[in-house]
């Protein structure tokens, strides 16, 4: 107040007044409004009508017109107790689909790994640590830990990103990868040759890692080193010390490479001498009579030519495959034709399986009689029972799951629920991430930003694709039992949205679509989810607010008002 | 909930404070209608408040080691509520981009006191909790705090992250909107006479 006395010609403020109310003016001012109001009716009045206001406010507030509701009758801590013996059964089951994942898929694959000459030990060390794609990366650990060390810092700044200006946190973030990227130059030296018609001559001999592109490639010298081949033909009748990994659309190899060929072409012919291991993705794969492989060969292709030796194990996945050469290891084989001709000889166990039994010459030198696993090319109407048990115990493993989920993150799970009604948004992010996430993780991955951030956020991806029929299933139930909030009603509508959505994706011909639709779906709800949470939350920033008779801002605990004209 | 005046239960929240389930239990059924009622008026739809309670005793559960004895537990319990409650609308708002909407430059008119006593006069609490929904979360949350939990002021600047002497403004502000919710609001405009 900067009047220094209340007169019965002016009237306090209603700010004054609700404060004298609300009994936080100091004991002078309050006397001087005490004093003002004896003589001043209207502001008795309005002093009056504040204090009926703020009981007016309070009744209404306290007045009970809703009773507590059923689902907080109880603390959920104690619900939580009680259905203790749920979590067992979930665990019983989270067990049962790990056993089930494992033995379906992993282990036949660990078991063909083992056969191709990857050994027992696991493949990421074997291609990453122990060089076969490339030795230069026992050079990279520094690189890794430090790439892992940005990355840390990074999901650290994202987490407390509200604490922090988002300019400096995104600086901080860009100069991490800076320099990681940065680092990673003097690690890969490597020698670029690309044009028309590229070649290495005779008597050249190059002393790095050489990258290699151009429609026509020769390399006739030595490549003391690693070679990345990118052309439309590719021939090597030269000497590579390191690995060639070979993208093409022909390519032949009739010199020598000490390491490894990785090939992704559409035919290769390997006649000369391979120290180590050959794994190739091609349509036709020949290793002539003069060709030898130190170790194991793996291929899928469509037809493969087997004429000279291969020093371990043979894994094939084909269409049609002959063999008349020599294989000093065992032998695993799986496609429609194999024929397996006189010249041909296998030292250890050889196994195929296809539709029909092999061709095998009375003259072939075979350790083992062959293995013949019969493989019924079944009709998607004719699926054995097995199918449907094993579709039982992952639908219930799955709804579980989904119980786990609603019950761990509750908020975001309802969510991704509700933004997954809005079907546009939802399906478009979803073919942007299960697309564009794994493109975007291959290009990271071949830029060496990190393989740690690239990892997560594949493992990432997974859980999310997992989890996206879970979610659409929710919305489902919801079509179908009507909305519901609490805990258990949610998860009875999952429960049922999720199995219809299961028979749905099993029906022959068209469940291959329906699931799809729901992978996208679901992905794309959930995506919208994370996107949302992951809003950065601004600290509100009140401006002062003016009032009609105090223009300036308050001082803290001190009083306010004042006098007007009457 | 304690009635003003009701001494609290001290016993029970010392052996909640040691980790004892049913005195948990027990403190739960004493409290939840009391803080059900604080988010069902501070909140916009009943679901929020059903969650929002639920949310508010799990933080009591992890944080009721934190209470200092010598302070009112009803205090306190209503300090977290509001924090959390506040904390809530104040994330919905910032995703919503609404987070000025609250906050105008207008200037109040005093009210007409015959005409504020008639609204008084003449508005039932049903419809006075009615207005309130339409209020925005700073006002519904300022007269909540103030008039449902009798939180101070500095109790209040400190949830809402404003300064003590806004406290008065906000309350002000609030008071008016809801004057205008009533439906009164062009009669006490132009009462505005001073």
């Amino acid at each position: 107040l900067n009047e220094p006395e209340i007169t019965t010609n002016r009237h306090v403020d209603e700010m004054t007044l609700l404060l004298y109310v609300e009994r936080q003016l100091d004991r002078e001012l309050a006397q001087e409004v005490s004093l003002h109001t004896q003589t001043c009716t209207k502001c008795l009045n309005l002093l009056r009508a504040l204090d009926r206001e703020s009981r007016l406010l309070t009744r209404a507030m306290f007045e009970e017109d809703e009773p507590l509701p059923a689902r907080l009758a109880e603390f959920r801590g104690v619900v939580r107790r009680s259905m203790q013996w749920m979590w067992g059964v979930v665990f019983g089951l989270a067990v049962l689909g790990v056993y089930a994942l494992y033995t379906e898929y992993i282990e036949p694959w660990e078991r063909q790994l083992d056969q191709a000459g990857f050994g027992s030990t696991n493949l990421l060390s074997l291609l990453v640590f122990q060089g076969a794609f490339w030795k230069g990366w026992q050079s990279m650990f520094t690189l890794f830990e430090f790439v892992a060390l940005a990355a840390l810092a990074g999901f650290g700044l994202f987490a407390f990103r509200k604490y922090l200006k988002r300019g400096s946190a995104l600086a901080v973030m860009f100069a991490s990868l800076g320099l990681a990227v940065a680092m990673a130059a003097p690690a890969s030296a490597t020698e670029t040759r690309s044009g028309d018609t590229v070649d290495v001559g005779k008597d050249e001999i190059i002393k790095t890692d050489l990258f290699f592109s151009g429609h026509h490639l020769r390399l006739e010298g030595t490549v003391d080193g690693d070679v990345y081949a990118f052309g439309q033909q590719v021939d090597v009748p030269g000497h590579i010390t390191g690995d060639l990994i070979c993208f093409a659309q022909s390519a032949r190899i009739s010199g020598r490479v000490d390491g490894n060929i990785r090939s992704f072409t559409n035919n290769i012919t390997v006649s000369g001498t391979v120290g180590r291991n050959v794994t190739a993705f091609n349509e036709v794969f020949n290793l002539d009579p003069n060709g030898t492989i130190g170790h194991g060969l793996t291929v899928f292709t469509q037809t493969v030519t087997l004429d000279g030796k291969v020093g371990r194990d043979f894994l094939a996945f084909f269409q049609q495959a002959t063999l008349s050469g020599k294989i000093d290891g065992s032998m695993r084989a799986k496609g429609d034709s194999l024929t397996i001709s006189s010249g041909a000889e296998i030292d250890g166990k050889a196994q195929f399986e296809g539709p029909k039994p092999a061709s095998v010459s009375t003259n072939a030198k075979l350790a083992f009689p062959l293995e013949y696993k019969l493989v019924e090319h079944r009709s998607r109407m004719n699926r054995g029972a097995g199918y449907y048990i094993w579709r039982v115990i992952w639908t219930a493993a799955y709804v579980l799951f989904g119980i786990v989920l609603f019950s761990l993150m509750p908020k975001f799970s309802r969510e991704a629920v509700e933004l997954g009604e809005h079907y546009g948004a939802s399906f478009g992010l979803g073919v942007l991430v299960l697309f564009g996430v794994p493109i975007a993780a291959f290009i990271a991955c071949i830029t060496i930003i990190g393989l740690f951030i690239v990892l997560s956020t594949l493992l990432l991806w997974l859980v999310v694709l997992w989890t996206s029929e879970i979610i659409v299933g929710t919305i489902v139930g919801q079509w179908l039992l009507g909305r519901s909030h609490e805990f258990w009603p949610m998860a009875l509508r999952m429960a049922v949205g999720f199995a219809v959505v299961r028979i749905i994706t099993s029906i022959p011909f068209i469940g291959g679509w329906a699931a799809f639709v729901a992978v996208l779906w679901g992905m794309g709800a959930i995506s919208l989810a994370l996107y949302r949470r992951l809003q950065p939350v601004i600290a509100p920033n009140i401006p002062p607010v003016p009032m009609g008779p105090i223009g300036t801002p308050l001082p803290p605990n001190t009083t306010v008002g004042g006098l007007q004209s009457a | 909930m304690s009635a003003p005046g009701k001494t609290e239960p001290t016993e029970l929240i010392v052996r909640a404070r040691t980790g004892d389930a049913d005195a948990w239990g027990d403190l739960y059924r004493e409290y939840a209608p009391a803080i059900f009622r604080f988010c069902r008026r501070a909140m916009p739809t009943r679901e929020d408040a059903e969650d929002a309670t639920m949310e508010i005793f799990m933080k009591l559960r992890d944080k009721i080691g934190q209470y200092d004895q010598g302070r009112s537990f009803t205090a306190w319990l209503y300090k977290v509520a509001a924090n959390h409650c506040w904390d809530l609308l104040r994330r919905r708002k910032v995703r919503q981009g609404k987070e000025t909407e609250d906050v105008t430059e207008v200037p109040l008119e005093t009210p007409d006191p015959n005409q504020l006593e008639r609204l008084i006069e003449e508005r039932t609490s049903e419809e006075v909790r009615k207005a309130l929904d339409k209020l925005g979360p700073r006002a519904r949350m300022a007269l909540v705090m103030r008039y449902y939990s009798d939180m101070s002021y500095d109790e209040i600047a400190d949830a809402l992250g404003v300064r003590r002497a806004f406290v008065g403004v906000v309350l002000l502000r609030a008071r008016h909107e809801l004057r205008q919710a009533l439906g009164e609001n062009t009669v006490l405009a132009a009462g505005g006479t001073r």
